[in-house]
């Protein structure tokens, strides 16, 4: 059917212009939410200490991001969610991936464990957070209990004490937060992965399997074979689409660390991230030259995320002969 | 007896996977029933010794958690009806209508799908200011009521019936719009429903954008109380008051998500995961 083209009636297209009728909420809602504060937010980040109140500002220039590069706080941001792009997302893609193996060899209650495993994507991030932050808790945690029964004295996990006058505390607390954060973003960051992985396997040709068998392939040279280089285009997809998750992790950091970004006692944000950065900047609105900071931050975020898209684009491009 | 063996640490590992990913569920609704002492018990008890279900009650009372789900429910509400009104009407656009600039307008829809909330929320907070919408439900609604993905996903549903059912029901006289009520919604429900779920989701845990639109205890949500309470003026927590909120706050999606899981795996599966 999808073949057969019917043939154009003779003359010109006819247009039906109760579209626009149509599209009218969609377009207003755009232009007014998306449209207007793309423009809007390049716009503001080029203004030299705007001010929110009179509009004032002293001239158009990039000084504003001049000023967040130098920012130690906001180079601390990326390096925090470099840590969430680029360390957790493939080890988070590599658990999801053997879970989707596992999944995939089973028939009996594989919808069960399917749905188990997406549970975490459908809880609500803060109260997630906050039961991480519990199961870590020094003293009544379930974490510090079950490195009891081992013999292992109670970690202060989450704990400020002495960081702000000896470094290396400070970076002693800071491994242990993104320990906590690793373990927290492995969990929540399970469900979707599951899920895609499981419908990139099932897309491969069952065809292939049954001849590797026939000539006796081992199982690891069957998945170096022909899984992974035929799942290529869902790992790539699966990798691109979760490290753009991870460019705007911001809720889960205040869930788990708080509104400080940190254990008590630490000044620095430790835990901050990138969109963290851009709300904490905003929060302070007042002030001239906080709503520019915020929207030089976005705007650089907005960068990453782009080229990010155009990369994924180009590949999927690239890849789709394997289909 | 070697593929037996297999299939056997198969399910085990999944087993303990699925154990690993159950035990935060598993700590939050312990700790949710234990008594303010057990919950300060060291080392932790596992289980409390009778479950403390006055802790759902108390819970909804100490914060204005009540208040807060009503807000939740009447914000989801309004988002999940207006924004599957304004996605329909849109998909249904681009999917069988003719019209000049279609192709620069469904850029726009497509080039919006990639654009970050989180970028749009400065000036948007600022449009809200201005309007001196800040602590309104209108704040909390209007932003959300838009969804470029939702509309692309949509379309491709639309699209997928066939076109001679459109000619055939025109030429028999039929509107665009009656043909829309008739033929297309009846068809795309699924998917409709699945658009709905995941803005209802979205909306029920989203957290930066109330947070920043409101600050009167009387239009907080959810995910903003659950933040905000249970820390006494010491600055000691309350964790099983915490945890027993956070489970009202996580049980209705779970129970909703259960029912209603082949939706929302249809809807991904259709988002164009073309493996």
């Amino acid at each position: 059917m999808a073949g057969l083209k019917k043939p154009r009636v003779r003359g010109e297209k006819k247009y039906d212009s109760t579209a626009y009728l149509y599209l009218l909420p969609a377009f207003v809602l755009l232009a007014v939410f998306t449209v207007y504060p793309v423009v809007n937010t390049v716009v503001t980040s080029l203004k030299l200490d705007y001010r929110f109140l009179t509009g004032d500002f002293v001239r158009f220039s990039a000084q504003h991001y001049a000023d967040i590069l130098n920012d130690a706080t906001f180079r601390r941001a990326c390096v925090n969610t470099a840590f969430l792009a680029f360390i957790c997302v493939p080890l988070s893609m590599l658990i999801s991936l053997i879970a989707a193996l596992l999944l995939n060899s089973v028939k009996k209650l594989r919808g069960f464990f399917t749905t188990l495993f997406y549970l975490p994507q459908v809880t609500n991030v803060i109260a997630a957070g906050m039961v991480f932050a519990f199961l870590f808790n020094t003293n009544f945690g379930l974490v510090n209990m079950v490195l009891g029964w081992f013999g292992v004295d109670p970690v202060a996990w989450i704990s400020g004490v002495g960081i702000a006058k000896s470094a290396a505390l400070y970076n002693q607390a800071y491994a242990r937060c993104l320990f906590i954060l690793m373990v927290y973003s492995l969990w929540s960051g399970l469900s979707l992965k599951v899920i895609l992985f499981l419908g990139g396997l099932q897309n491969i040709n069952p065809q292939y399997y049954q001849a590797a068998r026939l000539d006796g392939t081992s199982r690891w040279n069957i998945f170096r074979k022909i899984t992974f280089p035929l799942l290529s285009p869902t790992t790539m997809y699966v990798f691109i689409t979760s490290v753009i998750t991870a460019f705007k992790a911001y809720s889960a950091v205040v869930a788990l660390f708080g509104n400080s970004y940190g254990p008590i006692g630490d000044q620095s944000k430790m835990m901050i991230t990138i969109v963290g950065y851009i709300i904490d900047a905003l929060g302070d609105y007042l002030s001239p030259g906080a709503i520019s900071i915020a929207s030089a931050a976005a705007v650089i975020l907005l960068l990453i995320i782009m080229a990010l898209t155009a990369l994924q684009l180009k590949l999927s491009k690239k890849w789709v002969h394997y289909k | 007896m070697n593929a037996k063996l297999v299939k056997t640490i198969n399910y085990f590992l999944l087993a303990l996977l699925a154990v690993v990913v159950l035990i935060p569920f598993f700590w939050m609704l312990t700790t949710a029933l234990k008594s303010e002492n057990e919950a300060l018990h060291t080392p932790p008890l596992i289980l409390p010794g009778t479950p403390h279900f006055e802790n759902f009650i108390k819970a909804l009372t100490v914060a204005p958690f009540l208040k807060y789900f009503f807000n939740t429910l009447v914000v989801s509400a309004c988002v999940v009806v207006a924004s599957t009104i304004v996605t329909v009407l849109a998909a249904y656009a681009f999917a069988r209508l003719e019209f000049r600039g279609k192709t620069a307008l469904f850029f726009v829809v497509l080039a919006s799908m990639m654009i970050p909330q989180e970028m749009l929320i400065i000036t948007n907070f600022m449009t809200m200011a201005k309007l001196g919408w800040l602590n309104s439900y209108q704040a909390l609604i209007l932003p959300y009521c838009v969804n470029a993905f939702n509309i692309f996903l949509l379309r491709q549903t639309i699209m997928q019936i066939p076109e001679d059912l459109y000619t055939a029901a025109r030429i028999d006289g039929l509107g665009s719009f009656r043909y829309l009520r008739k033929v297309v919604l009846p068809i795309a429900r699924p998917t409709i429903l699945t658009t709905a779920l995941l803005s209802l989701i979205w909306i029920w845990n989203t957290y930066a954008w109330p947070n920043l639109v409101t600050t009167n205890d009387d239009l907080r949500m959810v995910s903003n109380g659950l933040k905000n309470a249970f820390t006494t003026s010491t600055g000691n927590i309350q964790y099983e008051l915490q945890m027993a909120a956070a489970t009202l706050v996580t049980i209705p999606l779970i129970i909703l998500f259960v029912c209603l899981r082949k939706y929302i795996f249809a809807g991904m599966a259709k988002a164009g995961i073309k493996g």
